[in-house]
């Protein structure tokens, strides 16, 4: 083993010379902080680029035959619909970042938004009662932390076991009903606002999702947390070596994701009114494969908040343009898959080109 | 029945006896070479190893031992050279093609399936069909002569990881047994095994010879070798610089071929020891983790370089886990840099300015696809830094002034970490642990897989970081590496720290006292 473990040395003559202190012949890297990206914080803005260029492109598809889909009243009422999911997706990106999953975000949406639902019923003044929710949702993801730290076990595994509490511990508390907080409560100033439209035309929500898409992007790539996120999923086992608080940093990111999927679940009673029984059943696959095609990869080390931004857009487009075309409804699902796996195999063709060119530079390890 | 019979040759002289009865070569290695990048692996190595005969093979870690073995398997293809089996030419072209010409290997680690039965483990792609299914009971039936035959009296149903370790190995070898070779190729066979464990290989090694078997043994044990093996071969760089039959040999002619001629230029020059000048940093008494580490007591000063030298598994990695907070330890009383015990994590670790470089560079001291910068950044950052938000103009200053301070070789601070060579990743996990200023450095081996320029430059930071006023604990599997650099050397075995040598140990000391757990007796 050790025989094959030498690498070639590659390194320039210089280094024969014993080493000497201070500055020799070669020249520092460039250190300007201008560009993120030549520092390697961030992999750049191509990434987002290609996914944006694909949204664009497809709404223009749609629109080129169907002009009306180009209204900024369709659009945006379609942004507006893709809150709730994107809101997830924005969330699940810290947690592919960090080589895990989370299955049971949906029914911390729906759980949460039935406690918050319940509790505006029962008179709680709906801020309050949707500040409760949110909180609840971040303990609901700490219990999924606590588990997965403490059993040692990946998240994925525990997450299938909380899906299913989550979830019927939801249908115990909502008796298997949909919770309508009463028409009067309905009245309150929280679901004039959720559901209000600035200047008539760009809904309130989905200048919340926009300004939430944001703090988290600068939560991933600005602060510590983020910062030991992308280390940890990078490489478990060299982050924990190099002293990252590994158990704590995962705490922090499943309680951030509880708290993500209850304010999702929240703004879902603000802005409908109502939560159904079933309410977040169907969103693990389309947020994942969100978060898959704006360019996050499962394999961890790294991710973009704003791809999964564009890539619940891309899956909006696709579901409502079907509908536009005239299409059988039943085809969205069927396109919605075919777009991740060419997402993903675009994606796949990409990182082994530039693994190509990485061995090529490097030819012995 | 055996050729090495010598029944027809009593009272002749031996000398002329031996080269008519000596048993006809079975594997002939001519001229073989191989390098990895640029790195010489094998220079033009020979080998002549006889029929029914243990021939062992031993060397330094990087002497090229493992090439050699892994050519011979087939898992490896070799650049130039021949190979010849009983006098035909013969192409090792895949493990597949090693096994059909009878080369069978019992390789270092042990490359069993954990969860799947014995049975399951010895037929692994090969299992004996019945109308298309695998039949259980043939497989049985085949095993039961093998199984016996190395003395391994298990249910052959029983998964393999409930075994020992030394049961483990009995099962490999039962694997290669079953391929009726001509030539059985153990690599480091009893690194893992204890003496019972090791007395029993050893009386099935005899037995396979009997068959006609040879034997190929790669080791670091040299008392073993001199039971075990008929003939010994030493290599060094990848050459043959030795190759005699066992009764010609003493052992410290092997330890001096092994080690050749001093590599003293490598190292920055000596300076007068600092240990009982200075208070110690660092005071263990009686430190023990499980089995692995047994009553270790030693202190180390401010500004000295403590060399560990210790087998696998003698208990220097667990030593330096325990110091780390990786590994708990069952007893013990410890001072560490002002303050009682020791940490209980990494975190805590790196925040009274512990720091480890580990022995698996790219498995657990980089983010091989992250960049320079977020390499250099992750203990300042992910486990020093209290505020929340990156800084991002002064970790690229930090980052720089290391890349400028170790001379990392590499385009950009932007460059993903993966791309760089063996040394200058080596200079970015130290780089990382630097920007901290570390007061207590547990080395586990830094200068593995690095080239020679390279490591020069790691001893000469090591030795920097010393004169800063730092504790360097200072691992290596290299002895040579230890004499040059320590200012003292303590010596493991078996979880024991057994002895305490000078740096001016004569490297064939050393090598006795690692293995042996003791200085030869006329050594001072």
């Amino acid at each position: 083993m050790p025989d094959a473990g030498h690498t070639a040395p590659r390194t320039a003559p210089g280094s024969a010379a014993p080493p000497s202190p201070g500055p020799s012949g070669n020249t520092p890297p460039p250190t300007s902080s201008r560009l993120g990206s030549r520092l390697g914080f961030r992999p750049g803005f191509m990434d987002e680029l290609g996914v944006l260029v694909a949204l664009v492109v497809l709404v223009g598809l749609v629109g080129l035959v169907r002009p009306n889909f180009l209204h900024p009243g369709t659009l945006l009422n379609l942004a507006a619909s893709s809150v709730f999911s994107g809101t997830l997706a924005l969330g699940i990106v810290f947690l592919l970042a960090m080589r895990e999953i989370d299955l049971s975000f949906g029914w911390i949406f729906n759980f949460s938004a039935v406690v918050a639902a319940l509790a505006m019923t029962n008179g709680v003044d709906p801020f309050l009662a949707g500040f409760m929710g949110i909180v609840f949702g971040a303990g609901l993801g700490l219990v999924n932390g606590v588990l997965s730290v403490a059993l040692r076990l990946p998240v994925l595994i525990v997450t299938l076991g909380t899906f299913s509490m989550y979830r019927g511990l939801s249908l115990v508390v909502n008796q298997s009903r949909a919770v309508v907080p009463p028409a009067e409560v309905r009245q309150a100033a929280y679901f004039q606002l959720l559901t209000a439209k600035l200047f008539g035309v760009v809904p309130v929500i989905t200048m919340l999702f926009v300004a939430l898409a944001v703090a988290l992007h600068l939560l991933l790539h600005r602060t510590r947390l983020g910062y030991r996120t992308l280390a940890i999923g990078s490489n478990p086992e060299a982050a924990r070596l190099a002293g990252i608080p590994v158990a704590r940093t995962k705490l922090q990111v499943l309680t951030l994701m509880g708290a993500i999927s209850g304010l999702s679940g929240v703004l879902f009673v603000g802005f409908r009114g109502a939560v159904d029984p079933n309410s977040g059943a169907d969103f693990l696959l389309p947020v994942i494969a969100a978060a898959i095609i704006g360019g996050t990869p499962l394999a961890g080390g790294s991710g973009t908040v704003i791809g999964a931004l564009l890539g619940v857009l891309i899956i909006g487009v696709i579901s409502s343009g079907i509908v536009f075309l005239g299409i059988d409804a039943v085809w969205s699902t069927f396109v919605t898959g075919l777009v991740i796996v060419i997402a993903v195999a675009l994606d796949q063709l990409v990182r082994q080109g530039r693994r190509r060119r990485a061995d090529r530079s490097q030819d012995a390890i | 029945m055996s050729p090495s019979d010598l029944g027809g040759c009593g009272g002749d002289s031996a000398p002329l006896c031996r080269a008519v009865v000596e048993p006809p070569v079975v594997v002939e290695v001519a001229g073989l070479s191989k390098a990895y990048g640029g790195v010489t692996a094998l220079e033009r190595m020979d080998l002549r190893v006889r029929r029914g005969r243990v021939h062992a093979v031993v060397g330094e870690n990087g002497a090229g031992k493992s090439t050699l073995m892994k050519i011979l398997a087939g898992a490896v293809s070799a650049d130039s050279g021949s190979i010849r089996l009983d006098g035909r030419q013969v192409e090792l072209g895949s493990p597949r093609a090693a096994q059909a010409h009878g080369m069978g290997i019992v390789y270092q680690e042990l490359s069993l399936f954990p969860d799947r039965s014995v049975l399951a483990n010895l037929f692994v792609d090969r299992e004996p069909r019945r109308m298309g299914l695998v039949s259980r009971r043939r497989m049985a039936e085949q095993a039961a002569p093998v199984l016996a035959s190395v003395g391994l009296d298990v249910d052959p149903d029983t998964p393999v990881g409930r075994l020992t370790i030394g049961e483990r190995q009995l099962v490999e070898i039962a694997r290669v047994l079953l391929e009726d070779p001509r030539v059985v190729i153990l690599d480091e066979p009893n690194s893992a095994l204890n003496d019972a464990e090791t007395r029993r290989l050893f009386s099935i090694l005899r037995q396979l010879v009997t068959r006609d078997i040879a034997i190929l043994y790669v080791s670091h044990r040299l008392e073993e070798v001199f039971e075990i093996a008929d003939a010994v071969t030493v290599m060094r760089n990848g050459r043959p610089v030795l190759s005699r039959p066992v009764t010609e040999l003493h052992m410290a002619e092997v330890i001096r071929a092994m080690v050749g001629r001093d590599q003293g230029e490598l190292f920055p020059p000596r300076r007068p020891p600092v240990a009982g000048r200075r208070p110690p940093a660092l005071e263990v008494r009686g430190l023990t983790v499980g089995e692995d580490l047994v009553d270790v007591s030693f202190g180390a000063a401010a500004g000295e370089v403590v060399g560990l030298a210790g087998l696998e598994g003698a208990g220097v990695a667990t030593l330096l886990g325990a110091i780390f907070g990786t590994r708990r330890p069952a007893a013990g009383d410890v001072t560490c840099l002002d303050a009682a015990g020791l940490p209980s994590n990494p975190t805590r670790a790196a925040r009274r300015g512990i720091s480890l470089v580990p022995a698996d560079r790219r498995n657990q001291g980089l983010m091989l696809d992250n960049s320079v910068l977020q390499n250099l950044s992750h203990v300042s950052v992910g486990a020093i830094q209290r505020g929340s938000w990156l800084r991002r103009g002064s970790m690229a200053a930090a980052a720089g002034h290391q890349v400028q301070r170790l001379r990392i070789k590499t385009p950009s601070l932007a460059t993903h970490v993966g791309q760089l060579s063996g040394g200058n990743q080596q200079k970015v996990v130290i780089g990382k642990w630097l920007e901290i200023q570390p007061r207590l450095v547990l080395l586990d081996d830094p200068t593995r897989g690095v080239d020679i320029g390279a490591k020069r430059e790691i001893y000469q930071l090591i030795r920097e970081m010393a004169d800063g006023g730092g504790t360097i604990l200072f691992r290596s599997t290299e002895l040579s590496e230890l004499r040059g650099l320590a200012d003292r050397i303590l010596v493991f075995y078996r979880g024991r720290l057994t002895t305490e040598c000078p740096p001016g140990i004569a490297s064939h000391d050393l090598l006795h006292a690692v293995n042996t757990g003791s200085l030869p007796a006329a050594s001072p």
